[in-house]
């Protein structure tokens, strides 16, 4: 554990004391030595459910493939942050590639986390980064609105879930997760009880997001650069979604009655968030409300708490976050060439950039969930727990899943197929650097149709 | 051919309106000369920057901008009508709550079921 977190927080005074024309390649290594170390954590016995435990962090089947996805995308984001930081002062690079590096760390320290108020000051402190991030370096000047949703919505949400854990702490004693799993269930039987479940949960659910608190997220996603927006797509909602998986074994029995408004909440929000997905003109619009819409499908997951939703919660994360992050990526390319977000103004790209078009193709059939990629296994997995919870979810689920079909196919052919707009005279060609971040994006995802045991959870 | 007649039920084009080319003030006219000195400026502006061989970044449509703006803004301007309030309550309050019934008097049913013995598990794994 400390193998991966020394070398994190030495980052630090690297990117702040290297010379300025190794800064970029320096991080770069660093990065990517640090997380083929994480790899490491990838040996998990099933026996034994902690592994790597030191007093305060440890990792678990839950927590390794998030930790994983967490140190790759270190790299990535150093990659892809490269070319639009090229014209900053180098103090400012410093400052940006250390707001990513202390967000890596509170990540890291987030997700093997065994005691719960340490989860939540980090899941709290990697608030902060994120903002500076997106309101700082982000290119329009509703960057301000975005940081404001941002930050008050998952303070408002979690906010309640401190109160929630100090009174768990009170009655239980501890909050180790080690022991919490052995503790007697709670008598959560009075009103104050449910309020006590609900601050539990919401906190999680507004940074999942669920349909109804959603709001902050496209704004944030679009305002944010592009190492924004990765690490929000593809670790910071996973964020979310592993802290309700933790809570929930002390949330029994109230969770059987109680899921209902949210367990709909969601599995609407996927339904309404992929229809607006079809009428976005935005590109980083879209892909930010896809977003939303496959985290509803793991939301209801979780909060149907059966072995199966469980995994397929854990795939489709693991899976999302690397398809989210390389179609941010993609978007970013556009942007980069056209400076403009529109959609109808960068088309027709197949005869211009072929190969990227092979990459665009590839994370739109990943976000459709094409099998056999981890994003179907994710999603059948889910839709068919949910059906056996019960089988008219399946109504919901699978008109979903049309859906997505639909408005993955409608991003590929909007921004691929059809003729050239006539004043597009002159795009740079495909950088060596975006092929590279574009193949480190779906390379984990291809190969982890081979070994999905990795991101499985618990089932054997 | 035969006379230009009017089509009893459509209405006349306007390139075919005699007012159009008839009757006209010289106000009109000079408005209307001023009108197309603009429309030929933009048409040179636009082409100007669509054949300038330096340049390397789209050009910038003021229309495009405004459209999307109004397309991304729209809660500012949102006002409640029957119409607005009738979707909204279609789309997004009525479907929780026919769910909420939808599921919770199925996973009732499956409840009784159960606590009758009489659910037939057809789709089990383990048996």
């Amino acid at each position: 554990m400390l193998k991966v977190l020394f070398p994190t927080i030495m980052l630090l005074p690297l990117t702040w004391l290297c010379p300025q024309k190794k800064l970029w390649s320096l991080t770069l290594l660093y990065s990517l030595m640090i997380s083929f170390l994480s790899l490491l954590w990838l040996k998990m016995p099933l026996q034994t459910n902690w592994t790597h435990l030191n007093l305060y962090m440890a990792t678990d089947h839950l927590s390794t493939p998030l930790l994983v996805l967490t140190c790759w995308l270190l790299p990535l984001m150093i990659i892809a942050s490269q070319n639009h930081m090229s014209q900053e002062p180098i103090n400012r690079q410093r400052t940006f590639i250390l707001l990513l590096t202390s967000l890596q760390i509170f990540l890291i320290l987030a997700f093997s986390a065994t005691e719960m108020i340490m989860f939540y000051v980090m899941f709290e402190a990697t608030l902060i980064p994120t903002l500076f991030i997106i309101t700082r370096w982000g290119n329009q000047t509703e960057r301000l609105n975005a940081g404001t949703y941002f930050l008050f919505y998952t303070l408002a949400g979690s906010l309640p879930l401190l109160v929630a854990l100090l009174l768990l702490q009170n009655s239980v004693g501890t909050l180790s997760l080690l022991t919490l799993q052995f503790t007697n269930p709670l008598p959560l039987s009075s009103y104050a009880d449910k309020i006590w479940w609900t601050g539990c949960l919401l906190a999680f659910l507004v940074k999942m997001p669920l349909y109804g608190t959603h709001l902050w997220l496209p704004k944030a996603h679009v305002e944010a650069p592009i190492a924004g927006s990765m690490i929000l797509a593809a670790v910071l909602l996973k964020l979310g979604g592993y802290g309700m998986m933790r809570i929930m074994l002390m949330l029994e029995p109230l969770t059987k009655e109680l899921s209902y408004p949210f367990i709909i909440l969601a599995l609407w929000g996927v339904i309404m968030t992929s229809s607006i997905c079809l009428r976005q003109t935005d590109l980083k619009s879209l892909i930010a409300y896809s977003s939303v819409s496959h985290m509803g499908l793991v939301a209801a997951a979780i909060l149907i708490q059966t072995p199966w939703s469980f995994t397929g919660a854990l795939i489709l994360m693991i899976a999302h976050g690397l398809t989210s992050s390389a179609l941010f990526c993609l978007a970013n390319t556009n942007y980069e060439r056209t400076h403009s977000r529109t959609m109808v103004l960068a088309r027709g790209l197949q005869m211009v950039l072929p190969i990227m078009t092979t990459w665009w193709f590839l994370a739109s059939l990943a976000n459709l969930a094409l099998p056999p990629l981890p994003n179907l296994m994710g999603e059948i997995m889910i839709v068919t727990s949910l059906f056996n919870w019960s089988p008219w979810t399946l109504l919901l689920t699978g008109l979903g899943m049309l859906i997505t079909a639909g408005y993955s196919l409608y991003m590929f052919l909007m921004t691929q197929r059809g003729p050239i707009p006539n004043h597009i005279i002159s795009l740079n060609p495909t950088h060596t650097r975006e092929h590279l971040l574009i193949t480190l994006h779906l390379i984990p995802l291809l190969l982890l149709i081979l070994k999905p045991e990795l991101i499985w959870g618990w089932t054997a | 051919m035969a006379d230009y007649r009017e089509a009893p039920l459509a209405t006349r084009p306007q390139t075919l309106d005699p007012n159009e080319y008839f009757n006209l003030s010289p106000e009109y006219r000079r408005a209307e000369e001023a009108r197309a000195g603009i429309r030929a400026n933009l048409k040179r502006q636009y082409q100007t920057q669509l054949n300038n061989p330096h340049r390397n970044e789209l050009i910038e449509d003021p229309a495009l901008t405004r459209w999307v703006y109004a397309r991304t803004n729209p809660y500012p301007h949102f006002r409640a009508t029957t119409k607005t309030s009738l979707l909204g309550a279609l789309f997004g309050v009525a479907p929780l709550f026919i769910l909420y019934c939808v599921f919770k008097t199925d996973r009732d049913r499956k409840e009784e079921q159960i606590k009758n013995g009489t659910l037939e598990r057809k789709f089990t794994l383990s048996s």
